[in-house]
C-alpha cells in the first residue's frame, strides 16, 4: 500500500442542469502506484476527463458537483481540500496536461512567459533562474532553437511543439503526478510517435507517476503499466496492460480490442459492438453496458456488478464473474 | 415561373413554419426566459389594443373643448379660471371621470383613444420601416457574400456611404418639400435603415458558405441560387429575426423623436405627437406626456426583452 | 472485399492545386502553397484506394479537387476518359451524380435547419430523379440500407450521435447511384465503437453496389483494412503506390517506413521503431530536392538537390526516391 501514491475511491460527480443530472463519473475506483503509468481508457462521454478534472477540483461548481468519493494523495482528501489547498497542489504535486494543446496554451503571451509564470507562481524563484530552467525544460523535450522558440507566439508552434511546450510546462515544478488528457489524439502519427516516446523517457529517467487518458488502445500498449476501463461513468474493469489486451475479461473490453482494426491483423470484417454508447444523463439501470452486451443476463439491467478480483491485480465488474 | 417562386417562397419559411418540431424546440427555448415571455405577453396585447382598440374607444380626433384638460381617473388638478370682472381667480377642483379613463388634453381629445391609435402608428411605423429595411438589408448582405469579389466592396462600399448618410436632413427636406407625412417617415427610416442588417448578414453568410453543408451541397450539384436559398437564408433567419426584433424599437423611437421636434405627421395621433403637445404642460396636464412616454418604454423594453430572449434561444452553444 | 472489373474508372495526370500567397500593400504573389504538387494515379471500377498521409500531405485537398470543389491549377482528370478538368456547368452537374464525397466531420456536413430525409432526398430533388413520392420511398430505402430507421426522416441532425450522422452522410451519398465515392477520412471523427460499424457498412455497400473508393485517412490500420491498393502522400507528392500487401510487408520508401513503424499495434509491442526527426516542413516553403530529405533516415547527397520521380521499381510498385531509381543516379 505504502507504493500507492494516488487513490481514488467511489467518485461521483454529477452535473445539475436543467435537463437533468448529468453522471458523468458515476463511482470510479482506482490507485496510482508511484512510477507506473496508468492509463483510463474509453470512448468518449464515458468520463474520463471529468475524473480527472474531479481529482484536481476543476469541476466548473455550479452546475456541477462532486457528490461522493473521496482522492487520497497523502494525507489529504483532495475531495475535502480548501481552494488554497487545491492551488498548490495544482502544478506543482499533480499537474495536468490538457486535451487541445491549441486551446490549452493562452494565445497571447509567448512560450516562454508562460512557463516561467508557471515557475514563479510555485518555486522562489529569479526571473533569470525561471527563464533558464524554461531553456533548460524546452531542450529536454527535443525542442530545437529553444531561445527562438521561447519567444514564439502559440500560434507559430506546430501541434507537435506544441503538445512538447504543453509538457515542458506540466514538468516545469516536478510533479509528483502528471494527467495527460489525450496528448496523442489530435496529432499526427509521425508526432504521436514523439510523443509516446517523450513520454517513455519521463518515466524512465525522472520516475514520473503518469495517469493516461485516452482511447487509443494502441498507446495503452505501448505506454501503459495499467490501465482502467471506463465505461458509463464507471470503472469496469483494471488489470496490467498485457491481460487486459492479451485475456480481457469484461464484455466491453473485449469488444473494443475486437473492434480495432489492427495492422497486424487480416480479418475481413471488423466485429463491432453494437447500439450507442449511453448519454450521461440517461444511464441505463443496473450495469450501463448491458443493453448492448452480448452476454447480458437479466439480472444485469437490475443489480450494478459488484467488483470481482479475478487474478492478482485483475478486476472486473461484471455478473458473468461472480 | 410563378410555380417556381411559389415554390421558393415555400422554402425559405420552411424551417419555422410548417416545421412544428422546430418551432416547439425553440418555444420550449425561449419560454423559460421569464422577461421574453413578458415581452412578448405585451407585444400580443400591443396588437391586440392596435387591431380592435380604435373599434372600442371614441374617436381620437374629436375636439371638445368643454371636457379639456381632463386628469385621469382618480385623479383631481385644480382648475383656475380668470374673472375680469373680480380680477381674480377662481380655483375649482377637477376630478377625472371614467368617461375619460386616461384623461383629456389641450383640446379636449380623449387620451385613451390617442393612446390606442397611437399604438397602431407606431405598430404599423416599426413593422413597416423594419421590414423594409431588413427586406433590403438581407439582399444586399447575402448578395455582397456570396458574389465576393469586386462586387462584394462595390456594395459594401455602397453600404459605408449610406451609413453616413444624415437621414434627419433628407426628412427635413422631404418634410419642407411634401410637408410632413407619416408614409414618407416610414420610407425615409426603412430605406436608410438597412445597413446595421446588411453588414450582419453579410459576415453570418460569409461565415455559412464556408461551412461543410454548403460544400456539400456543391458536391451534390446544388446551384448557386439553391444554396442561397435553401441553405444560407433558413440558416440565418434566426438572426434575422433577432436582428429585426430588436430593431423594431429602434424604429418607434425614430419616429416618436422626429414627431417630438415637429417633423412628424399631425394629422395622425402617433406617441411622438402627443408627446409633443404634452410637453409644454408638464406642470398642469402632466399626463398628456407621461402616458405616451410610458407606452414607448414598456414598447421599447418589451422588444428589447423578446429579442435577446430570442437570440438566446436560437444561440446553439447557451446551455438553456 | 470483391473483385475488381479492369477498366479505369478515374486516371489523374500530374494534378496540381497551388493556393497562391500575396504579401505587402499591393498583394504581390510571392509565392504558392503547392498543395498538390504533381500527381498521378488511377483507380480502376470497383477499387479501393486508399491514400495515406499526415496533415498538411494535400490529401484533402486532392480530394476535394478531383471533384472540382477546388479549381485545378493544372494537369488532367480523366473520368470514364473524358477531362473534367474542362466540363462546363451543366457537364459538371452530371458529374455530381457519379462520383460523390463523404466527409470527416458528420456534424458540419449535414445542414442543421434540414430535416434529415430532406437532406437525403436533396441529390434526388437537384438532379429531377423521380417524383416526389417516389423520392420519399427512395429516402426510406437509403435510410434502411444505412441501418437507420425510416421513421426518424423528419428529425434533425443534432437529435443523432455522430456514428448516426455519418451513416446519413453516405445514405446521401449513395442517392444518386454513383460510381465513385471519395471518403475523405469518414471515420477519423468516430469513436472506435462506432467506426467498426461505419466502416463495415462502408464495405458492405462498396460489395453490393461495386463502387470505387478513394479511402483517404491517416490511419494505417483503417486503410489496411479497407483498400486494395494503396499510396502514401507527404507534401503534396505521392512517394509511394502499390498493392497495400506489397506496401505493408515490403515498404520502399523512408518515409512509408516510418509511417509503418509508428502505428502502434496491440500486439507487436517492443517493436523497432523509426522515429523521425522534427516536423513537418511548411508546404510554403518546402525543402529543395525530395522535400522528405531532412528527415530522413537514409538520405542520400543528391537527396538535397534532386527531385525523385516516381517510378515503377516492381510490377505495379511505385517509389518516388533516389535510394532506388538507378537511372537517375
Amino acid at each position: 500500500m505504502n507504493n500507492t501514491i494516488l487513490k481514488v475511491n467511489n467518485l461521483k460527480t454529477y452535473f445539475f442542469t436543467r435537463r437533468g443530472i448529468v453522471k458523468a463519473v458515476n463511482g470510479v475506483d482506482f490507485e496510482l502506484k508511484r512510477g507506473e503509468c496508468l492509463c483510463l481508457v474509453g470512448e468518449s462521454g464515458c468520463g474520463k476527463t471529468v475524473t480527472a478534472l474531479s481529482i484536481l477540483g476543476l469541476i466548473d461548481s455550479p452546475p456541477g458537483r462532486i457528490i461522493n468519493g473521496e482522492v487520497r494523495y497523502g494525507n489529504l482528501d483532495l475531495v475535502k481540500c480548501s481552494p488554497k489547498q487545491l492551488r498548490q497542489i495544482r502544478g506543482k504535486e499533480i499537474a495536468m496536461i490538457f486535451q487541445e494543446a491549441q486551446s490549452a496554451l493562452n494565445p497571447v503571451f509567448t512560450i516562454g512567459d508562460q512557463i516561467i509564470e508557471q515557475l514563479k507562481l510555485h518555486l522562489p524563484l529569479e526571473h533569470r533562474e525561471a527563464r533558464d530552467r524554461a531553456m533548460i525544460l524546452l531542450e529536454e523535450m527535443g525542442i530545437p532553437t529553444v531561445e527562438r522558440v521561447m519567444s514564439y507566439y502559440p500560434h507559430q508552434l506546430s501541434g507537435g511543439m506544441k503538445q512538447r511546450a504543453l509538457i515542458a510546462m506540466s514538468l516545469s515544478c516536478d510533479p509528483q503526478i502528471i494527467i495527460a488528457d489525450e496528448p496523442t489524439t489530435a496529432v499526427d502519427v509521425t508526432i504521436k510517435a514523439q510523443i509516446l516516446d517523450i513520454f517513455r523517457e519521463l518515466k524512465a529517467k525522472r520516475q514520473m507517476s503518469l495517469i493516461f487518458i485516452t482511447h487509443d488502445l494502441g498507446a495503452v500498449a505501448e505506454i501503459g503499466d495499467r490501465a482502467v476501463v471506463i465505461y458509463g461513468g464507471r470503472d469496469i474493469e483494471t488489470a496490467p496492460v498485457s491481460e487486459i489486451i492479451g485475456s480481457p475479461k469484461h464484455p466491453y473490453t473485449v469488444g473494443l480490442i475486437e473492434c480495432l482494426p489492427d495492422i497486424s491483423k487480416t480479418t475481413d470484417r471488423l466485429v463491432s459492438i453494437p447500439g450507442i454508447i449511453p448519454s450521461p444523463i440517461e444511464l441505463p439501470q443496473g450495469c450501463p453496458f448491458h443493453p448492448r452486451c452480448p452476454k447480458a443476463m437479466e439480472i444485469c439491467s437490475q443489480q450494478e456488478p459488484p467488483q470481482t478480483t479475478i487474478s492478482e491485480g485483475h478486476k472486473v465488474n461484471c455478473h458473468l464473474y461472480q | 415561373m410563378t410555380k417556381r417562386l411559389q415554390d421558393i417562397a415555400r422554402r425559405i419559411g420552411r424551417p419555422f413554419y410548417g416545421n412544428r418540431r422546430l418551432i416547439k424546440y425553440y418555444w420550449e427555448r425561449t419560454r423559460r426566459n421569464k422577461l421574453a415571455v413578458f415581452g412578448l405577453a405585451f407585444i400580443a396585447f400591443l396588437i391586440l389594443l392596435a387591431l380592435i382598440g380604435p373599434l372600442l374607444t371614441l374617436d381620437p380626433m374629436s375636439v371638445n373643448f368643454e371636457e379639456k384638460n381632463l386628469p385621469p381617473v382618480g385623479f383631481t388638478t385644480e382648475k383656475s379660471v380668470y374673472h375680469i370682472e373680480t380680477d381674480d381667480f377662481t380655483t375649482t377642483e377637477v376630478f377625472g371621470t371614467w368617461r375619460h379613463p386616461l384623461g383629456t388634453e389641450g383640446k379636449g381629445r380623449d387620451m385613451l383613444a390617442m393612446i390606442v391609435s397611437g399604438a397602431r402608428i407606431s405598430l404599423l411605423v416599426g413593422l413597416i420601416a423594419t421590414g423594409i429595411a431588413i427586406i433590403l438589408g438581407t439582399i444586399i448582405g447575402v448578395l455582397s457574400a456570396y458574389l465576393g469579389g469586386w462586387a462584394d466592396n462595390v456594395l459594401m462600399r455602397f453600404t459605408d456611404i449610406m451609413m453616413t448618410f444624415p437621414f434627419f436632413l433628407l426628412l427635413v427636406l422631404i418634410v419642407f418639400i411634401f410637408g410632413p407625412s407619416l408614409a414618407f417617415i416610414v420610407l425615409v427610416i426603412g430605406l436608410t435603415g438597412w445597413t446595421g442588417t446588411a453588414r450582419l448578414i453579410r459576415s453570418e453568410a460569409l461565415s455559412l458558405r464556408t461551412r461543410e453543408f454548403v460544400t456539400a451541397a456543391k458536391a451534390l450539384g446544388a446551384s448557386d441560387g439553391r444554396i442561397i436559398f435553401r441553405h444560407l437564408i433558413p440558416n440565418a433567419i434566426s438572426l434575422i429575426i433577432v436582428i429585426a426584433t430588436l430593431s423594431i424599437p429602434g424604429v418607434i423611437l425614430a419616429e416618436a423623436a422626429l414627431s417630438f421636434i415637429g417633423l412628424g405627421d399631425p394629422t395622425m395621433a402617433s406617441w411622438g405627437i402627443i408627446l409633443e403637445a404634452g410637453q409644454h404642460s408638464l406642470d398642469t396636464s402632466w399626463w398628456v406626456a407621461v402616458e405616451p412616454g410610458i407606452m414607448l418604454f414598456l414598447t421599447v423594453l418589451a422588444f428589447n426583452f423578446l429579442g435577446d430572449g430570442l437570440r438566446d434561444a436560437f444561440d446553439p452553444k447557451s446551455n438553456i | 472485399m470483391k473483385q475488381i472489373l479492369n477498366h479505369d474508372l478515374l486516371e489523374i495526370r500530374n494534378l496540381e492545386k497551388y493556393y497562391p500567397v500575396t504579401a505587402g500593400l499591393l498583394s504581390q504573389h510571392i509565392g504558392d502553397i503547392k498543395a498538390v504538387d504533381g500527381v498521378s494515379f488511377n483507380i480502376k471500377e470497383g477499387e479501393v484506394l486508399g491514400l495515406v498521409g499526415e496533415s498538411g500531405c494535400g490529401k484533402s485537398t486532392l480530394g476535394k479537387t478531383i471533384l472540382r470543389l477546388e479549381e485545378p491549377t493544372s494537369g488532367e482528370i480523366l473520368y470514364k476518359g473524358i477531362d473534367i478538368t474542362k466540363l462546363d456547368k451543366r457537364g459538371l452537374r452530371e458529374l455530381r451524380r457519379e462520383i460523390q464525397i463523404i466527409f470527416q466531420d458528420p456534424d458540419a456536413s449535414l445542414d442543421p435547419r434540414m430535416t434529415v430525409g430532406d437532406s437525403i432526398c436533396e441529390p434526388l430533388v437537384i438532379h429531377n430523379i423521380a417524383d416526389a413520392k417516389e423520392r420519399m420511398e427512395k429516402v426510406a430505402e437509403l435510410m434502411e440500407q444505412v441501418g437507420l430507421e425510416a421513421g426518424q426522416a423528419s428529425h434533425y441532425p443534432h437529435e443523432f450521435s455522430g456514428g448516426q450522422k455519418q451513416r446519413i452522410g453516405i445514405a446521401r451519398a449513395l442517392a444518386v447511384s454513383p460510381k465513385l465515392i471519395i471518403a475523405d477520412e469518414p471515420v477519423s471523427a468516430l469513436d472506435v465503437s462506432v467506426q467498426a460499424q461505419v466502416l463495415n457498412l462502408m464495405m458492405d455497400i462498396q460489395e453490393e453496389f461495386g463502387l470505387a473508393y478513394l479511402f483517404i485517412a491517416h490511419d494505417l490500420s483503417v486503410i489496411k483494412h479497407m483498400a486494395h491498393r494503396m499510396a502514401v502522400m507527404y507534401l503534396g507528392k505521392i512517394v509511394e503506390l502499390a498493392n497495400k500487401d506489397e506496401i505493408f510487408e515490403n515498404p520502399l520508401h523512408p518515409y512509408t517506413e516510418a509511417l509503418l513503424s509508428a502505428v502502434s499495434s496491440l500486439r507487436a509491442k517492443g517493436k523497432k521503431r523509426i522515429l523521425l526527426h522534427g516536423d513537418v516542413p511548411s508546404p510554403l516553403n518546402p525543402p529543395p530536392g525530395c522535400h522528405f530529405h531532412p528527415r530522413c533516415h537514409r538520405v542520400l547527397p543528391m537527396c538535397h538537390q534532386k527531385e525523385p520521380q516516381l517510378v515503377e521499381i516492381s510490377p505495379e510498385h511505385f517509389v518516388a526516391c533516389h535510394l532506388y531509381n538507378t537511372t537517375t543516379s
